[in-house]
């Protein structure tokens, strides 16, 4: 277990007792990845609230995180399970629509790429390209055999080498 | 060996480097705070129904103790009025009892019906 993990691990064992300024740290500490793997998967109007979803049910859970995986890692499963839950994901899906990038703070280009991707093509991607998430652990977040995983991330880098040459870059 | 593309990549779809965002840990607290207050108001109305049903499980085990007792079951039997009177009265405190308990179960649905409503306060 690494340093991290451990005051990660004392943080949620404080916030279990009802500790709110223990869990404010941890809050603190794991938005920022949070809310920009939510962005580049789901759009910004989506992101906040299944990131302040998945907060709250972490504060709930305090107890049940052990230690064994890294504190991000967990929290990432939760607001994955969130959105799966979401009635806003529902909507999108009837709607058929893109998530919207517009005043996420991603660059226009890399918003276009992410747009024309499919949901897991995004969240495989930005997991393991991004967020320095190993193959196993994106695939068990996601709930994908290893192999379905890596060949999404490699079809989803394919995809976004294909429109960065296309723009000029190649 | 990673090209320009890859090191774009790696780069766009990085979290950006930034200070913790203050207001949205703000508004994880609020809603934290909101569901320990939920949450204790649901204890404690739970608690206030448990002590309420107990007590009447015991008034009526004392009623039904005494009523045996030879005495007072001669005095109900030649005092048939006596034993409606006590009926009646036996009737009223139950109606008052669950009347007050209903009051604590619609408070206990307003404070959700708020509570509810304070989270999606706190989304927008």
């Amino acid at each position: 277990m690494t340093a991290a993990n451990d005051e990660d691990l004392a943080l949620s064992r404080r916030a279990a007792g009802g500790d709110t300024v223990a869990f404010a740290m941890l809050v603190e500490k794991h938005e920022r990845p949070l809310r920009a793997f939510l962005t580049r998967t789901f759009g910004s109007d989506a992101a906040d609230d299944i990131a302040q979803d998945a907060f709250l049910k972490a504060w709930k859970a305090a107890g049940q995180y052990d230690g064994r995986a890294r504190y991000s890692t967990w929290l990432t499963r939760i607001a994955w399970r969130c959105r799966l839950d979401s009635p806003r994901r529902h909507r999108a899906e009837l709607a058929d629509e893109p998530p919207s990038e517009s005043g996420a703070g991603l660059s226009a280009e890399i918003g276009d790429m992410l747009a024309r991707l499919t949901e897991a093509e995004r969240a495989s991607l930005v997991l393991c390209e991004g967020h320095g998430w190993t193959h196993v652990e994106a695939a068990d977040l996601l709930g994908l055999p290893l192999g379905t995983l890596k060949s999404t991330v490699a079809r989803a880098k394919a995809k976004c080498r294909q429109m960065w040459e296309g723009a000029d870059h190649g | 060996m990673a090209d320009e593309f890859d090191r774009f990549l790696s780069s766009a779809l990085a979290p950006e480097e930034r200070e913790a965002d203050r207001a949205f840990v703000a508004r994880v607290q609020a809603a934290v705070a909101l569901d320990a207050a939920f949450h204790a108001e649901r204890r404690a109305a739970l608690r206030t129904a448990a002590i309420q049903t107990v007590a009447l499980f015991a008034v009526a085990a004392g009623l039904v103790l005494l009523g045996r007792a030879a005495p007072v079951a001669d005095f109900f039997a030649e005092s048939p009025a006596v034993v409606l009177a006590a009926l009646l009265s036996g009737f009223g405190l139950l109606v008052i009892l669950f009347g007050s308990q209903s009051s604590h179960t619609s408070a206990g649905q307003m404070f959700s019906a708020s509570h509810f409503n304070d989270l999606a306060r706190l989304r927008s």
